[in-house]
This record gives structure tokens, C-alpha cells and sequence, in this order.
């Protein structure tokens, strides 16, 4: 006997509800639906209240019939074909809530469908039934409004976490709102879309108006003048369609473009950091999905290109946060293809020069700064009475200087970092030596003692710390300085007498 | 010291016409005439060891080279009619004559005739351009045979170039190396600078068309190698007395496509200044993937064995670009003469009496592959302009990930770029 493989309902829609885990995935699922519906204007409103959010959608689009309206409850029921929300996964998101009223007009009809308590009844492992029924229209035209009561959105929509200027960044960046179609003569229609935060979320301004267009800053090809002359450059790569041949046969990726400084970028409704919203993103319906900044070469930072490559032959998750068939030739190629054509921006001569204004005007940054430090340099020697050593190489010069009222010490050689750091010639011999601007620098920087000859230093330093070193003793021997003879006697196995040069002396 | 006027005396003659007749971008599609000969470009002349340790019974033998002159004049074992197409132009190098170790009275042998009218060679109708060899000379300064050694120097290798017949003449170069310094590079200039002098001199009653070699690796280099020359020939004459120039020093480079183009681009810089601009332009010893990146930036004509050496190493030409291993080859998808011949199949599949018959029949597929392509790339400078060889370059370099970055490089330089 054949048996048929069951589907547990219950567990199938509390799956597909929870795997939306961004409260704000609500409002990409309305536009898509709103878009979908062939609507011009859509308005979103959001209030806060103790039980949860309040969410209403309203569009002007062709309405549901009551088909329809059964597959918005459907769970992978979606009558809908060529169109974003195929799947009839979208508006499970819905189903976090207390209370879900559709109310839908299409031509004479408006129906009003009613769920009660779904997140509660799904937890407790029991279908959550809806209510349809024909009401009085309300207004004369078509279309949807879409009533949510009590979404569970956790912390999403709290006012401490909720802004215009993170759901504008959303909007542009995960919902058909940030669309890159009319790039690309396609027939795409213009949405209006408003949404109103109450005041308890966002008060900063009333309302927020876009459409479904991503718009890319205006191009500005030369530097500007300033500090960060490349910090507004903009070239807009225009839109081109590329044909892409794999295994299982051809492909086309619609790819639109930008690359900028951050002032240009800022331009844009970004929200937090450039690194985790530029580069180049995958999309689907021109939804933006994944980025795949490897796509982009490692020489190029990824943060300065914004590229949207649209592939109707990616596969996304039930939530569409993810792209599923990415080992599928396809998506091979498409990727290959992305890197090559983005290897072309990478060798652009613009980008070439806009690389070249940064570096230039980091190096005219740091001159600054140096030219100031110099300044300062200046005005320290101007007030010092008499010169004095700051670092090897200065004793050096100090102790050449000392030639002309001293018997002759030179300077043979110099290895900056070396424990014998120089080879002096004294008494027409040549002598290993370990240089310092203080005596007590030699025992700080912990050098040995045994195959020094002589210490050559500006002043001896500090005296106290030399003496307890002496009381100490230094790596396993003993240390005796006698300042009267200038010369420091070792012993450790065998006794060696180091001779010590204080050039301060010498003048 | 001598005037520059006496230095050359009447050399300023010219036997040759160069005519650009298409344009893309900075490539340029035309005919190098000299005589009858008319040789489209631009073109890749073949590396052929005419002479090479044989007698007259065995073309001259040279193992492979053999079997490369055999389908060069249709005389091997097999009953082949020449392909002449393929070797329009043949380049020679004088120092290659005591590559075998022969003896004097072969050496003498191979000097008694021009190679053009040898019997042996009557198929063969193309350009012969001879190099003096300068790169072997500069370490050896001498031919070195079995039982004789000769002395070089720019009357010895000119006499040589004319002993073998050459249409076309380069001067003894002096090229330079990477590691050479600024003293080094100017006294080898200067010593090129004094063969030039002499070569001049020397050609100036015969009809040959003559080349200068040029050294650098950026426009300074190439810029310092010009003025040294104008400082010993004079301007006037720098300009005059030439048919063509040849890049050279160029093959320690041949790995590194960035400084190829920037050594070309810039040399081409420099010839523009210099008023070269007019003529052609040869790259010596540099062929494959990087032939269509060089005609994008100018080159009119290449020379190249790397045919042979790719046969030698077992590698056998898909494309300009690719090649494959020969046991993996599938000769069957190619096109080519040597492919189509069901014998030359089997010697390439190892069933060949001799070594040299496999990898000659290999070399020779590897040739055909390289002239097409430069052929295809002629085609597409005169009916596709800088659009259709800049498509050529992104469809062929342009997909090969570690070489894609030079294509992007040149179309951006040299054909109007991508965006």
C-alpha cells in the first residue's frame, strides 16, 4: 500500500513565521505585496503600544477577491506567477500577532478577513482560523489595507531602536523601495511611499516620503579642494546587462552601479557602519539579498564601490535573507561574472585617479602635520640654552662636536638597534662600544656588559638607579661604577674593566 | 671625430614603404612593401633556423627546424604542398649560424649562397628579416664553431646579413638587462650608438631595409638611448636612415605583462617625440598571449620560437592565449592543416619514426594557431576599429584571470576604455 509523506500544518507555519527574525522584514513583505498589487501609493503606519506594535498598510492597489484573500492566509499557496511574493511565504510574518484585519476592496466588493490571537494559537500547536466577510466599502477605490495588532516584534519597533532614518536605510537597502529597475527601461512602475513612526518611536519629523527607485548621489568626477579632496568624487557605472554563459545555459544580471568617497556615500540613507552596507549585493526582483564583496578585487576596499547585480535566477530562502542555490552552476558563473566586470571598475583610470586624490591628499595631510612638528622643533631648539641629546644619533653629532675641545674620540660606525651600536677609534684604536643619551639607557635596554669595551653616553643619568644596580647586581654579575676613574668594572666569571665616555664632560 | 654627414655618407635611402591603412585606437592594420614583397601587418614573423648543423640533403637539418622547413617548402617525407601563407616573413638570427657546433668549411658553405636562392628554400617567398643576434654576442662577442672562433663586431655580422640575403637589416645592439644601471644602459647605448654609425655606413649602397633597435623599459630609458644616438648621428640623420624600428631587451620581461606594456607604451611615447611614429614597428623575441595587448598599443610585427619551445614542452596551442597539454590535445576540434592530416595526427599522437616529426608537426599546429590569430586581429583593426579589437582583446586576454588586468589596462589606455 502507498502511503502519503503528512505535513504537520501547525509546526509548517510556525516555522516559516519565525524564520522572518527582522521585525522590519513586515514592512518589505507589504511592499512587495502592495507592488505586487500594481499599487501607486502605499502608506505604512507604526505605533508602539504595551501588548506589542501596531502596524497598518494600506495601498491603492487591484484588492483581493476572496481567493485571493484565502491565499494571503495560505502557507506556499500563492496564486501569483511572475511576481515577487511567488511563494506565498511573506505575509506568514503576519501571523506574529494578536489580531490580523484585512480589509480589501476589487471593483463593487470589499471583504473584511479577521484572524485572532494566530502567534498564540500556533504556540499552543492549533491552526489559527480567519473570518471573511462582505462589508460596507469605505471608500470608492481599490485596494488594501492591512491592520496588525500586537506584531511581535520584540525589540525591533521599541522607540530606543526604531527611526525614520534606520527604516529609510531599510527601505533602500532591503525592500523594493531601494529598486534599481528603471535603470533598466524595464516596465516598472513608481510607488509612492509614505511612512508615519508615532511619536513615541521617532518624533524627529512627521512623516517619511520615497519611492521605489534607488537614486545613486550625483556624480562629481573631479576632487573637490579641502582637507579630503576625494571625499565627494562620485562616478556613476552605468547600467548594463550582462549575458552570462554556464553549464546549465544562459543567464542575465542586471548590474548598476557606483563608486565614491564617504561624503557621496553619505548621500545615500545609510545607517551605521559603510562597511556592512557597500559593496556589491545580490538581488532578486531588485531586492537586494546578499553581497558578495569577494566579487571585487582585495586591492579595491569594498566600501567605496555600491553595485546591485539582479539575477532572476537566484534561489532565496523562505525569508529571503539568503540565497539558496549558491552552489548551483549559475551562481558560479554569475559571480565569475561579477568579478570580471568589476575588475574593469577596479582598472577604471577614474578609480585609478580617485585612489590617487586620497593617497595624494593623505600625503599632504601628514606633511601638514609634519610641517607643524617641524614648527615645534624649531621653537624648541630657539629656546634651549645649550645643545643636548635627545637619541643615539644626536650623541653621535655631540660627540664629534667634542673633538674641538677634547682629545679626539671618532665615530667609525653605526648600527642603530645592535648591542655594540657602534665602533669608536680612541688612541688609534678601534673599540666596541654601546652608545646611549644616558649610561642608565645601556642597563635599561638590558645589553650585556661582556663584549662592550666602552660605553659612550651624553650624562650618566639617573644616579640612584645606577647605584641599584650596583646593590643588584646586572644578568649574573657583580657592578661596581667608579665615576672618579669614569669606568665601570664587571665581574661575572672573569673581571672586565668598560671605560665610560660622557661626552657632556668632553665640552 | 667625424661629421655626421661623413659618418653615413649616402645612406639616407629608403628601399621599403610602410602604409597604416586601418586604425583602432593606437593598433594600426597596414603593408610593409619591399621589392614584390608585401607583407600585411600587423604580423608574426616565425623564428627559423635555416642553417643548423645539416647539409644541403637534409635541409640543413636542426631536428625540429628541420621539420619546420620541410613544411615551410612542402620537401619532407610527406607529400605536403608548402605552407607559404604561414611564412610570409621569416625572421634569422646570425648569431644562431654556430648553434650546431659546426666547422669552418660549413659555416662557409651555409654564407656561399643567400638562402633565398638556395634551391632547397625556392618555396619559401617571404620577408627575411636577419637580427644581428646582439643579446648571444654581448656575453660571447664571437661565433663560436667546431674549429674556428670569429670575431664580431658590426662589419662581420652586416656581412653575415648580407651573405644570407636578408630584405630586412638590423643594426649590432648592445641590449640591456633589468639589472643594469644608468652608466651601463648609456655606455651600451653609446655603443650601440657607434654600430648604428657604422651600419649606416656600411648599407649605405645596398637596397636592404633597415631596422633600429631600440633599448628601454620606460620612456627615460628609451629617451636617453635616442638622444645618446642623435648625440653621435645627429638628429637629421636619426630620422632619416631608417625603415623601421625593433624594440629589443624585452625578453627577461616576457613574463611580465605590466612592465611589457609600459616598456612599449612609452617607447612608442618616445618614437612619437622622436618623429618615428611613421614607421613600423617591430617587438623582438615577445609572441603569444601578449601579441593582441602589443597591437593594441602599436606593435606592427613580432618574432617569436615560442611556437617551437611550447611544442618542445609538451604544450599544444588552442588559442593565442591557451594551450594544452599534447596528450589531453584533441586534435580532432582544430581546424588547422596540420590537425586535418590523418598522418599528422597519428605523429602527433607519438607514432612519428622520429622525436623531432611529433613535436615538428606540434610546433608547426602552434604556428598556424599564433598566425590565424594575428591574421584575425588584422581583420578585426580593418573592419571593427577600436570597438571590435577591444572586444577581441576583453573575449580572449580579458578572460584569463591572472591577464585580464593588462587587457583592461590597454583597452582603457589604447582603446577608448570601458566606461
Amino acid at each position: 500500500m502507498k502511503k502519503s509523506p503528512q505535513v504537520n500544518e501547525v509546526n509548517e507555519f510556525l516555522e516559516t513565521a519565525s524564520d522572518f527574525e527582522d521585525p522590519l522584514e513586515v514592512i518589505r513583505e507589504s511592499l512587495s505585496n502592495s507592488y505586487d498589487a500594481q499599487a501607486t501609493n502605499v502608506e505604512i503606519e507604526i505605533s508602539s503600544h504595551p501588548n506589542g506594535s501596531e502596524i497598518i498598510i494600506e495601498d491603492n492597489g487591484t484588492g483581493m477577491n476572496r481567493q485571493q484573500l484565502e491565499t494571503f492566509f495560505d502557507l506556499g499557496n500563492s496564486q501569483k506567477t511572475d511576481s515577487i511574493g511567488y511563494k506565498g511565504h511573506g505575509t506568514k510574518i503576519f501571523y506574529k500577532s494578536e489580531r490580523i484585519v484585512v480589509t480589501t476592496t476589487t471593483g463593487d466588493t470589499t471583504l473584511r478577513a479577521t484572524m485572532e490571537r494566530p502567534w498564540e494559537k500556533l504556540n499552543d500547536r492549533v491552526l489559527p482560523e480567519y473570518e471573511v466577510t462582505e462589508v460596507e466599502p469605505t471608500e470608492s477605490t481599490d485596494g488594501t489595507e492591512i491592520r496588525i495588532e500586537g506584531f511581535k516584534s520584540g525589540q525591533g519597533f521599541d522607540p530606543r531602536s526604531l527611526t525614520y532614518n534606520k527604516i529609510h536605510h531599510y527601505l533602500k537597502w532591503k525592500t523594493i523601495a531601494g529598486s534599481t529597475a528603471h535603470y533598466f527601461g524595464e516596465e516598472e512602475r513608481e510607488m509612492e511611499i509614505r511612512v508615519v513612526l508615532d511619536e513615541e518611536i521617532d518624533d524627529t519629523q512627521s512623516e517619511l516620503q520615497t519611492t521605489n527607485r534607488l537614486e545613486f548621489p550625483s556624480e562629481q568626477l573631479r576632487p573637490s579642494t579641502g582637507e579630503f579632496p576625494a571625499e565627494r568624487m562620485c562616478k556613476i557605472y552605468p547600467p548594463q546587462e550582462l549575458t552570462i554563459p554556464h553549464d546549465g545555459g544562459t543567464t542575465t544580471a542586471q548590474v548598476v552601479g557606483m563608486v565614491g568617497g564617504k561624503a557621496a556615500r553619505n548621500e545615500l540613507p545609510t545607517y551605521g557602519k559603510h562597511s556592512a552596507q557597500f559593496g556589491v549585493w545580490l538581488a532578486k526582483d531588485f531586492i537586494k539579498v546578499e553581497r558578495v564583496n569577494e566579487a571585487i578585487s582585495h586591492d579595491n576596499e569594498f566600501l567605496h564601490f555600491f553595485f546591485i547585480a539582479n539575477c532572476q535566477e537566484l534561489e532565496l530562502s523562505a525569508n529571503r535573507g539568503k540565497i539558496r542555490n549558491k552552489s548551483s552552476p549559475v551562481y558560479q558563473a554569475l559571480v565569475d561574472e561579477l568579478d570580471h566586470f568589476l575588475s574593469k571598475v577596479g582598472e577604471d583610470p577614474w578609480f585609478k585617479d580617485y585612489l590617487e586624490q586620497r593617497r595624494i591628499a593623505e600625503l599632504d595631510r601628514k606633511a601638514e602635520s609634519q610641517l607643524s612638528s617641524v614648527e615645534e622643533r624649531r621653537e624648541r631648539v630657539k629656546e634651549r640654552n645649550s645643545f643636548e641629546p635627545t637619541n643615539q644619533a644626536e650623541v653621535l653629532l655631540a660627540l664629534e662636536r667634542s673633538n674641538s675641545s677634547a682629545e679626539t674620540v671618532q665615530a667609525e660606525d653605526f648600527q642603530m638597534g645592535s648591542d655594540i651600536n657602534a665602533m669608536i677609534r680612541k688612541d688609534g684604536e678601534l673599540w666596541s662600544c654601546s652608545l646611549h643619551p644616558t649610561l642608565m639607557d645601556h642597563f635599561e635596554a638590558e645589553k650585556p656588559l661582556q663584549s662592550v669595551e666602552k660605553i659612550v653616553c651624553w650624562d650618566l643619568g639617573d644616579r640612584d638607579q645606577l647605584q641599584e644596580i650596583e646593590r643588584d647586581g646586572y644578568q649574573g654579575g657583580e657592578v661596581i661604577f667608579d665615576f672618579a676613574e669614569s669606568e665601570i668594572i664587571y665581574k661575572n666569571g672573569t673581571t672586565s674593566r668598560i671605560e665610560i665616555i660622557e661626552v657632556q664632560e668632553r665640552f | 671625430m667625424k661629421s655626421h654627414s661623413a659618418i653615413v655618407g649616402d645612406a639616407v635611402t629608403s628601399h621599403s614603404s610602410f602604409t597604416v591603412e586601418s586604425t583602432a585606437g593606437d593598433a594600426r592594420a597596414g603593408q610593409l612593401s619591399f621589392d614584390d614583397t608585401a607583407l600585411e601587418t600587423p604580423n608574426l614573423f616565425p623564428v627559423i633556423n635555416f642553417y643548423a648543423g645539416g647539409l644541403e640533403q637534409s635541409l640543413f637539418g636542426g631536428g625540429i627546424h628541420r621539420t619546420m622547413k620541410e613544411f615551410m617548402t612542402g620537401r619532407g617525407k610527406l607529400d605536403l604542398e608548402a605552407c607559404a601563407e604561414y611564412f610570409d616573413a621569416a625572421m634569422v638570427s646570425v648569431s644562431s649560424l654556430t648553434d650546431y657546433g659546426i666547422p669552418r668549411d660549413t659555416f662557409e658553405t651555409y654564407l656561399e649562397t643567400p638562402i633565398k636562392e638556395r634551391s632547397e628554400f625556392s618555396e619559401f617567398d617571404g620577408l627575411l628579416f636577419v637580427d644581428s643576434g646582439g643579446y648571444k654576442f654581448l656575453h660571447d662577442g664571437e661565433l663560436d664553431g667546431s674549429d674556428f672562433e670569429m670575431e664580431i663586431d658590426q662589419r662581420a655580422v652586416f656581412d653575415i646579413q648580407q651573405q644570407l640575403g636578408g630584405d630586412v637589416l638590423v643594426n649590432l645592439d648592445h641590449p640591456i638587462t633589468p639589472d643594469d644601471g644608468y652608466q651601463t644602459r648609456v655606455e651600451k647605448a653609446r655603443k650601440t650608438a657607434q654600430n648604428v654609425a657604422e651600419f649606416l655606413r656600411l648599407s649605405g649602397d645596398h637596397k636592404s631595409v633597415r631596422y633600429l633597435t631600440i633599448h628601454g623599459y620606460n620612456y627615460s630609458m628609451c629617451d636617453t638611448f635616442l638622444s645618446e644616438l642623435t648625440d653621435i648621428l645627429g638628429p637629421h640623420l636619426v630620422r632619416s636612415c631608417f625603415d623601421g624600428i625593433a624594440l629589443g631587451s624585452l625578453v627577461p620581461k616576457k613574463d611580465n605583462k605590466g612592465d611589457l606594456i609600459t616598456a612599449v607604451s612609452d617607447c612608442k611615447e618616445v618614437l612619437a617625440d622622436y618623429e618615428f611614429d611613421d614607421l613600423p614597428f617591430h617587438v623582438l623575441g615577445i609572441s603569444s598571449s601578449s601579441i593582441p595587448l602589443l597591437i593594441a598599443l602599436g606593435v606592427d610585427s613580432f618574432d617569436s620560437s615560442s611556437y617551437i619551445h611550447a611544442a618542445i614542452n609538451g604544450k599544444y596551442h588552442t588559442s593565442l592565449t591557451n594551450t594544452v597539454p599534447l596528450d589531453e590535445a584533441s586534435f580532432e576540434d582544430c581546424y588547422c592543416p596540420v590537425c586535418s592530416n590523418p598522418e599528422l595526427r597519428a605523429w602527433m599522437r607519438g607514432d612519428a619514426e622520429y622525436k623531432k616529426d611529433e613535436l615538428g608537426a606540434v610546433s608547426m599546429h602552434n604556428l598556424i594557431i599564433q598566425k590565424d590569430e594575428v591574421t584575425r586581429i588584422r581583420e578585426c583593426i580593418h573592419d571593427d576599429g577600436a570597438d571590435g579589437l577591444a572586444e577581441y582583446i576583453e573575449s580572449t586576454v580579458g578572460r584569463n584571470k591572472s591577464m585580464r588586468r593588462f587587457a583592461h589596462r590597454v583597452i582603457n589606455d589604447s582603446l577608448g576604455g570601458y566606461f
